[in-house]
């Protein structure tokens, strides 16, 4: 009787490890980086295992990024609705967009790089 | 027996877990600055390893600065323009930059020509106002166009009557050996990327290599590969995706073939050169759009001293064996040697 108490005990135990696991694996893996595009052009990738606060600078205005913790936020920006801000922070898609700066962030699972030749 | 069988799976299931939801470890990283600047009619990003760059940084903006306005084609007060005008030039650099393009021409049997500014005016790529000209108006500027019409003496540079140079295939690259030299000299690391040429210099402070992009001809949103850099490199670009027009279906690129006095019309959609000198890499990779795979391959076997990779328009991407490369989703060959 002890046995079979146990036995049904660990093996609920199991199930229920198992569970998140396969939970784990099925949802969205969190990005590795970031690429962020300005009036089109990719201007930057950002690499979001670094804390790093970032000033991205297009034909319309500016906004600043910051990586916290793997996660990256619009800080501060000089559009006029403050969207982009309130987007709060994010580590996968969908994209945070600036339409009046017309900056976009997309989030990516593969590295990041240093540079980009065009 | 059961016992044991539970534990086992017990501990599995705990690895699997436990291996995903154990916190990243960031790794400190030197201190680094970074500076964007706009010059040479390009965004240039500057960006510097080490502690105490502010001095370095501004020599690095300060020449960029200089340089755009001596070579800039377009300022009427700039070098350049003088000896556009007068045909007579004892600027250092614009010595040092056409002793340079006469070099690689004549490596490459003349497909970087410098004179072709009044072509590409002809074109409407200096106004973006884009037309294609009439045969007999190409004719008339032929006259005026090829590096004989450039007379080099030690010291200065003479023009024929009418040509006019322009240095948009070189003047990037050698912005990037001037500021290479600033950084090596300070004994620092930097990541320069001048209007898309990017520049590596020294070693990435965490000791891995260098990771280059480098842009897929259709898709401006990602890579057709990565290229892993170590040490200081330059890394250019040519391409017909950048700055063209279209008219009846047919994609007219800015990069002038001096012998058709035409844009390119060829099966390449680009051309990076990777090379230790950053106007080498510059010049070469105008040179290799202009003379094709073919050519351009027959070239890296007789110098092998820089790399190359060529892109294709059916999409498969062609890269010499010296490049540490890791392919998108683009078919990625490499060139026997």
């Amino acid at each position: 009787m002890k046995t079979r108490t146990w036995a049904i005990l660990l093996g609920a135990v199991f199930l229920l490890l198992a569970a998140l696991t396969a939970l784990q694996f099925l949802s969205a893996a969190p990005a590795a980086s970031a690429a962020v595009y300005a009036d089109g052009a990719l201007v930057r990738t950002v690499d979001l295992s670094v804390d790093a606060t970032y000033r991205i600078e297009s034909a319309e205005g500016w906004n600043e990024l910051t990586v916290r913790g793997g996660q990256l936020a619009v800080t501060a920006a000089s559009c006029p609705d403050g969207d982009c801000i309130r987007c709060g922070e994010k580590n996968a898609n969908p994209p945070i967009v600036c339409l009046p700066n017309r900056v976009s962030i997309r989030f990516s699972e593969d590295g990041p790089v240093d540079g980009v030749v065009k | 027996m059961k016992k044991r069988l539970f534990f086992l799976l017990l501990s599995l299931a705990l690895l699997l877990s436990g291996c995903r939801l154990l916190p990243e470890v960031n790794v400190a990283t030197p201190a680094q600055s970074d500076t964007a600047i706009w010059a040479m009619d390009t965004r240039m990003e500057l960006r510097l390893y080490g502690d105490s760059t502010g001095a370095v940084m501004t020599d690095l903006t300060g020449q960029i600065n200089a340089l755009d306005q001596a070579l800039s084609v377009t300022s009427a007060s700039s070098a350049l323009t003088s000896l556009n005008e007068t045909g007579r030039s004892e600027d250092v650099r614009i010595v040092s930059l056409v002793s340079a393009a006469q070099k690689i021409s004549a490596l490459t049997d003349g497909a970087l020509d410098i004179t072709l500014y009044p072509v590409s005016r002809a074109w409407g790529f200096t106004t973006q106002t884009y037309q294609i000209p009439e045969t007999e108006a190409l004719d008339a500027l032929r006259e005026l166009v090829g590096m004989d019409k450039i007379t080099l003496g030690e010291e200065s540079v003479c023009l024929a009557e009418g040509t006019k140079l322009d240095f948009g295939a070189l003047a990037k690259g050698y912005a990037a050996d001037l500021c290479r030299r600033r950084v090596e000299d300070a004994e620092l690391s930097a990541l320069l990327s001048l209007g898309g040429n990017i520049q590596t210099v020294g070693s990435k402070p965490d000791g891995s290599a260098w990771v280059i992009g480098v842009q897929d001809p259709d898709d401006m949103e990602h890579f057709a590969l990565t290229l892993n850099i170590t040490g200081s490199k330059a890394v250019v670009t040519s391409g017909d995706y950048q700055r063209y027009f279209m008219e009846d279906d047919v994609r007219y690129c800015h990069i002038i073939d001096p012998k058709t006095l035409a844009p390119v019309r060829g099966t390449l959609r680009s051309v990076t050169v990777i090379a230790d000198s950053g106007l080498t890499a510059d010049g070469l990779s105008t040179a290799l759009f202009v003379m094709g795979r073919a050519a351009g391959e027959a070239l890296w076997r007789q110098r092998g001293d820089f790399e190359a990779i060529w892109m294709e328009a059916d999409g498969s991407v062609w890269v010499t064996p010296g490049l540490t490369v890791t392919p998108g989703e683009r078919p990625v060959y490499t060139v026997a040697r």
